[in-house]
């Protein structure tokens, strides 16, 4: 069977090869930082959190098993996002992040067209959700876990994360909303 | 907003990059390749070749290598202390001639040491310009330069790599030695001639040469070095003196020994009515040594090995045409421990700090006196110290190590020494300035 390039270099990152952990970097660095500054603001706490991913990476590499094109990827994503909760679960407390204020009125159906507002605008958006909001709407539209996961792993209720969800989501679309209006307001 | 929504944002986020945070590579590969490296760093593709040897040709040719050793440090001993009196005689033809020697020494040693030869002179020509321009430098201008120096030795070094392992081990000590010698120019431009450096550089290298063999496969750091105090010191004190720094009794000699044909008396005579003094200057301390080290974790090491310091005094007593002169020398053969603590490390840099204490004993001392009456020397005497005196030093330093390739790495360490009180009466620096700064530098290989 021909190796593609992807198994080429994980066979070098299993030899700890420094060129091959230094091209994985390259490669797929700028879309970790991506992943990690969903979860946590702070520059140098990417920093260090990015760090320590890699270099668990680095030690169990041998318990990757590929499975087909983006498997690396998406291990390596889940590595971050594992340790950017863990990072957040040392510094803050998530049960206090109920936060009982009103939510204005609002109705879900319409649905904002996502097309015409950039990547960088959407990242901006989400990182301006308070931290609980923040993390459970990461764990749910980008990890795909249910609210009962997001529960276990963050050692809340179900049910509060199932609210913080729903208020994440309010809050985003309340901006996405605002966006459009403005956007519509510079062309007239 | 659907699930089909969300979906959506999913997909469109999916490829999105954000700027990694700066330094973030380079934080990883220290965490995660440097540390392998401070376990070792002796090239294991330099042991295999090693191994490589030995096996082929048997047990036989190692008998006849380490006759070799012994020869070869037989020579370096030798080399250094002939060295070591040229330094005084201050004379060129009899370096020239020695070097000569060294040459020839060197070719029967091994030929292809005679390849690096000519690395070698290129390296020491170009160093009085550094060193000219340098010589009251601080710490960081030297690390400056030091990391000059080896842009330009790396690039060859580099394409040397790949074509011969064994090469790489003598292409190395080129580099430290010039950095020794820079360090030699700097300390003590005037005595050390053109020559003598080439010298030095020669007896090093074949030291180091050998260090590359005797290397073991044990997790045990090799290195050498050589320092020197950055002071010498001197007295001057009206009066008579002997070396022991007490005023001579005069008075009886001058009344009782009336006749000239003894030198002592006809100084004394010459200078009855004439200002004299005495002056009594200590020579800059010489120390070489070879020194095993060993990581105790990932922070902690201890080192050990073997110092050799020449310590050098000289006395003048009397007045500019009649005059005592003695010039002292002691050798000492040192036993160092020391603790290192790496304090930080900052890609290819460490930072360290050291403590240590220092044995050394007397191994040979002599004086030798000269009577010099109207300029002209009248009498000769050379008398061995018999008291060999046990001298016990505590140092600490900070030190900075650069990594030159993965396993191979040149320091400088300055520090502060204290030596302790002796108990005998032989003056020495050490007495006259029991506290000094110092400056070591070395080469430093850590094997697995």
């Amino acid at each position: 069977m021909e190796l593609n390039k992807e198994q080429i270099l994980i066979d070098r990152l299993l030899l700890k090869e420094e060129a091959a952990w230094k091209e994985l970097f390259e490669v797929y660095s700028g879309n970790l930082t991506y992943v990690c500054s969903r979860y946590i603001l702070d520059k140098d706490n990417v920093h260090d959190v990015l760090q320590n991913s890699f270099i668990k990476m680095f030690r169990s590499i041998e318990s990757f098993q590929y499975r087909g094109n983006g498997s690396l990827r998406a291990w390596m994503s889940r590595i971050v996002v594992n340790e950017s909760l863990t990072f957040l679960k040392q510094n803050s407390d998530f049960k206090n992040f109920v936060d009982d204020s009103e939510l204005p009125d609002m109705t879900m159906d319409e649905e904002p067209d996502l097309q015409q507002i950039p990547e960088a605008v959407i990242m901006e958006m989400i990182r301006s959700l308070p931290e609980g909001y923040r993390t459970v709407f990461n764990l749910f539209v980008f990890e795909e876990k249910s609210h009962k996961e997001i529960a276990e792993v963050l050692g809340i209720a179900e049910n509060s994360s199932a609210s913080q969800f729903h208020r994440a989501r309010v809050t985003l679309a309340q901006k996405i909303k605002e966006y459009k209006r403005l956007k519509i307001a510079q062309y007239e | 907003m659907s699930k089909e929504w969300f979906n959506r944002m999913r997909n469109k986020m999916e490829d999105h990059t954000e700027e990694p945070p700066e330094g973030l590579w380079d934080d990883i590969r220290k965490e995660l390749f440097d540390d392998d490296q401070d376990k070792l760093m002796l090239p294991v593709s330099e042991i295999k070749a090693q191994k490589k040897v030995v096996s082929e040709k048997g047990l036989k040719n190692l008998f006849y290598k380490m006759s070799g050793t012994a020869a070869v440090l037989a020579f370096i001993i030798f080399g250094v202390v002939k060295l070591s009196e040229m330094y005084k005689k201050d004379n060129v033809s009899i370096v020239a001639k020695k070097q000569e020697k060294a040459d020839t020494s060197n070719q029967l040693l091994n030929n292809r040491l005679s390849n690096n030869i000519s690395e070698n002179k290129n390296l020491s020509y170009s160093e009085p310009i550094i060193s000219g321009s340098n010589k009251n430098f601080g710490t960081s201008d030297f690390l400056e330069k030091i990391e000059k120096y080896q842009q330009e030795i790396l690039k060859p070094f580099r394409s040397n790599i790949s074509e011969n392992q064994l090469d790489n081990g003598l292409f190395f000590p080129n580099l430290s030695i010039a950095r020794h010698d820079l360090v030699a120019a700097d300390f003590n431009p005037e005595t050390i001639s053109e020559e003598t450096k080439t010298l030095i550089s020669k007896d090093e290298k074949t030291e180091k040469k050998e260090l590359v063999k005797k290397r073991t496969k044990k997790a045990w750091m090799l290195g050498m070095l050589t320092g020197s105090t950055s002071q010498n010191s001197a007295e001057q004190f009206p009066g008579y003196a002997t070396l022991n720094g007490a005023s001579m009794s005069l008075s009886d000699e001058i009344w009782t020994a009336g006749y000239q044909d003894n030198p002592l008396t006809a100084i004394l005579l010459a200078n009855q009515d004439k200002p004299i003094d005495a002056r009594i200057k200590h020579k800059i301390p010489v120390t070489f040594g070879l020194s095993v080290y060993r990581n105790l974790g990932k922070r902690w090491g201890i080192g050990t090995g073997i110092n050799y310091t020449k310590l050098s005094t000289e006395l003048r007593s009397g007045s500019e045409s009649d005059y005592i002169k003695s010039d002292q020398s002691v050798h000492y053969i040192g036993i160092p421990v020391q603790v290192n603590y790496n304090v930080i490390k900052k890609g290819r840099f460490t930072g360290y700090v050291t403590a240590g204490a220092l044995a050394e004993k007397a191994v040979s001392a002599d004086i030798k006196t000269k009577y010099i009456v109207s300029n002209e020397v009248k009498e000769e005497t050379n008398e061995e110290i018999d008291k060999k005196p046990l001298q016990f030093s505590v140092n600490s330093a900070v030190g900075l190590q650069f990594k030159i390739v993965d396993k191979i790495g040149v320091y400088a360490e300055p520090g502060v020494g204290y030596h302790f009180k002796d108990n005998s009466t032989i003056t020495t620096v050490y007495k006259d300035k029991p506290f000094n700064f110092n400056v070591k530098f070395g080469l430093r290989l850590t094997i697995d």
